[in-house]
């Protein structure tokens, strides 16, 4: 997993969480304030109510001077809850008092007149009741605590809720599915995936993205199909192309025998053999007589043509893979024959001067007598090609001088 | 010789038999003033009249009273009294007399009557529900109100004090509300109150007969009422509460305000012989000794019956400074025996038709 990654349910439990405290603040304060508000004028509701009700018995119990009586009125009054301090002051001068004293300087005092129990007459005196802010503070502060404790169990609910359905939905899912395609190759490609999900009814967003890996899969699968199949149909062009190259480069193009590069890269293969098996090995010179005569007469095409049917004559009478015929240069031939000794070399090239020498019927009806002239060498151990080609070349041109249409050795 | 001696013992035993046993549950307590000058008048009559007298203090504790009751009637039948005088404070005679009734014990009311219950329940009248209550009597509390506040008023006017639109301002300290002798003592004071017609009652208040209460509330009064220059009280103790509140604030009993007071204490007796206090009225405390008379008559066969049952006659009587110079002088020392209670007695004087029982003749 990559240093910076963070899960979908942390991200979205987080954002809850600071959704769930802003709006907690949110009301908080407003509950608060309003719950100060309304508990404060209930107090001062019930303080009225209290004094209202006291009211006769205090009267009473002050006409009738009756001290304890006032007293334990005032005890009563203190006790009720809110009420953090009263008094009475009567006009006659004297005080009763109940509660903390200390609250009459700093919390809400309610005045009340005490008349006289008949009615009618001047006021006995004068009734204080100091409510105590420390019961609001506290009733507020129970009403808060009640909604914080239900808002946060609400929100733990939630995101457990959120986490839950996360992990089943989306994290295991996904995670499955990165694993997967993490594990993609070129062999696994067409494995398909597979979500341990249970059964569900309905298709949701993961169910699009498996389908989708799957379309995926396949289009892959396809593309790299036909990639092979291209890629097999260029090779076969390209190596029939570089056989034509490889024809071109060692064998001459008129008359389809080998060129004189050939010779050069075989001829040293064949006497390495030859010194190897100690076979002998026979190099014949071939050429075709008057051959200058024949261009100048009958153009170069019919040249041309006599060189084909020169080159075929030629080949049609050596043993194929063994012998090889190489066009040595204008109307020369070179004839190879491997484990061929003096004797065979001269019976194979007297073969090849009768070969040749018969008439060549050419395209215009017209008829062609052919000769060629033929030397023969034997390869000599440890000889230098150069003095072997020299030596049967120089025999071709004992057989020129020798009247042409022979074979000399 | 053995004749004489027979009759001896047989008039021995007969005078033993007819030695009559009282007891006296009392509900106040045993150092209590006024409780225990009306024990000692009791016993000053019995010794005179050879009645065997037992008394119990209830030490003010109600249920006491009936708890002696109980104790009586649980008695082995000789140690029984014969009769039981009670007083009916704080409601405590019904049980008390349905006790004693069931036990066979003659009972008589003293001091304190059945009250304003006159209906059959939960009491009847005498002889009726419980057939051996014999009846009762009370000292006319009415007379006390009537007698100190009228003296008081008298002596308010000729002092010449400040007047109110022509009116005397008058305070009143009562015992309690529901007491009938206290709520009679009050009709007294107020009957004189409207008798006067140049007095006016400004308030009454209740100070539980408590000397310390009744200088407290006195401590309001004043400042509520400053020209008030009459306080009235419903005994002794609330008087001087209300004196001592009014020295408190620089006054002189007696010289720039006046003071009533209801009983015989030697305290109260001084007061009025130096003049802070100006009128007094008491001598009530002789009930019990009365009711001894009545059932010593009753026990030789004269009954009360002639006069009525529930009897409720003038005791008490209105001190001067004379009277209360006697009065120190004879009872100073609560001892009574100086009157000779043979000579009230209808079984000891056949031609007396009809008891006198005023306090009166007690001082001369």
């Amino acid at each position: 997993m990559p240093q910076n990654f963070r899960s979908l349910a942390y991200a979205l439990i987080r954002r809850l969480a600071l959704l769930a405290t802003c709006c907690t603040l949110l009301f908080s304060a407003v509950q608060g304030v309003w719950t100060y508000h309304s508990v404060r004028q209930q107090l001062l509701g019930n303080i009225q109510y209290v004094a209202s009700s006291n009211m006769p018995m205090l009267s009473v119990a002050l006409w009738d001077i009756e001290p304890a009586t006032v007293r334990q009125q005032l005890a009563v009054i203190a006790a009720r809850p809110g009420v953090g301090f009263v008094r009475v002051n009567v006009v006659t001068g004297q005080m009763f008092e109940a509660g903390d004293a200390s609250l009459l300087y700093h919390n809400q005092v309610s005045r009340f007149v005490i008349p006289p129990p008949a009615g009618g007459g001047k006021a006995l005196g004068e009734l204080l009741i100091v409510l105590k802010d420390n019961y609001i503070y506290r009733q507020v502060a129970l009403a808060l605590a009640g909604m914080l404790l239900g808002y946060f169990l609400l929100t733990v609910l939630l995101c457990a809720l959120v986490v839950y359905v996360l992990r089943r939905d989306l994290e295991k899912p996904m995670h499955a599915m990165a694993d997967f395609a993490g594990r993609l190759g070129p062999h696994t490609l067409t494995s398909p995936l597979r979500l341990q999900r249970g059964k569900r009814d309905m298709h949701d967003e993961i169910d699009l993205v498996a389908a989708g890996f799957g379309t995926l899969q396949n289009a892959l699968t396809e593309h790299i199909e036909s990639l092979d199949q291209q890629v097999a149909e260029r090779t076969r062009q390209l190596e029939s192309a570089l056989a034509d190259i490889r024809d071109l480069l060692t064998h001459d193009t008129l008359t389809g025998c080998y060129n004189r590069a050939f010779l050069d890269e075989r001829l040293p293969q064949e006497t390495a053999r030859a010194q190897r098996s100690g076979q002998p090995l026979a190099l014949v010179f071939c050429d075709i007589d008057h051959f200058k005569q024949i261009n100048d007469e009958y153009g170069h095409l019919v040249g041309d043509e006599v060189l084909r049917e020169v080159a075929t004559r030629l080949r049609s009478q050596l043993r194929n893979d063994i012998d090889w015929v190489v066009r040595f240069g204008g109307e020369e031939f070179v004839v190879v024959l491997p484990d061929t000794g003096g004797d065979n070399a001269r019976l194979v090239a007297e073969r090849l001067r009768e070969a040749v020498a018969t008439s060549m019927l050419l395209e215009d009806g017209r008829r062609l007598q052919l000769t060629a002239s033929l030397g023969v060498a034997i390869w000599q151990p440890d000889e230098e090609l150069d003095a072997w080609l020299k030596r049967a070349d120089t025999l071709l041109y004992q057989a020129k001088m020798q009247g042409r249409n022979r074979v000399e050795s | 010789m053995r004749r004489t001696l027979l009759v001896f013992c047989c008039l021995l035993y007969c005078g033993l038999a007819q030695a009559m046993s009282v007891t006296f549950i009392n509900p106040g307590k045993h150092d209590e003033i006024y409780w225990l000058t009306a024990t000692r008048a009791m016993q000053a009559a019995a010794d005179d009249l050879g009645v065997q007298l037992e008394v119990l203090y209830a030490e003010r504790v109600h249920p006491r009273a009936v708890e002696f009751a109980r104790e009586i009637v649980a008695r082995p039948r000789d140690k029984r009294p014969d009769y039981v005088i009670l007083s009916n404070d704080y409601g405590t005679g019904p049980e008390i007399l349905r006790l004693l009734d069931s036990a066979g014990i003659r009972t008589f009311l003293a001091f304190s009557g059945r009250g304003d219950d006159k209906g059959p329940e939960p009491m009847g009248a005498p002889r009726t529900q419980f057939h051996l209550w014999l009846g009762s009597l009370e000292p006319r509390a009415e007379d006390a109100g009537y007698q100190s506040a009228k003296a008081l008023i008298q002596r308010a006017r000729k002092a010449k004090l400040p007047r109110v639109g022509g009116k005397l301002q008058l305070i009143a300290i009562g015992g309690d509300r529901s007491t009938p002798a206290s709520i009679a003592r009050d009709e007294g004071m107020r009957k004189a109150v409207a008798e006067a017609g140049d007095v006016e009652l400004v308030q009454e208040v209740y100070a539980a007969w408590n000397r310390a209460r009744g200088a407290e509330q006195s401590d309001w009064l004043y400042l509520r009422y400053p020209q008030a220059r009459m306080v009235w009280a419903g005994n002794d103790l609330m008087t001087f509460g209300a004196m001592d509140s009014w020295r408190k604030r620089g006054g002189q009993p007696g010289k720039d305000a006046f003071f009533s007071g209801i009983n015989t204490s030697t305290e109260a007796m001084q007061a009025l012989r130096d003049g802070s206090l100006a009128a007094l009225s008491g001598g009530h405390f002789i009930a019990g000794a009365w009711a001894l008379v009545m059932l010593y008559d009753y026990n030789r066969g004269i009954d009360f019956a002639t006069e009525g049952l529930e009897l409720d006659r003038t005791m008490f009587t209105l001190f001067d400074a004379a009277s209360a110079e006697r009065y120190l002088r004879y009872y100073g020392d609560m001892d009574f025996s100086r009157v000779d209670f043979r000579h009230y007695s209808k079984a000891f004087n056949p031609r007396l038709k009809r008891y006198d029982f005023g306090f009166q003749q007690l001082l001369k």
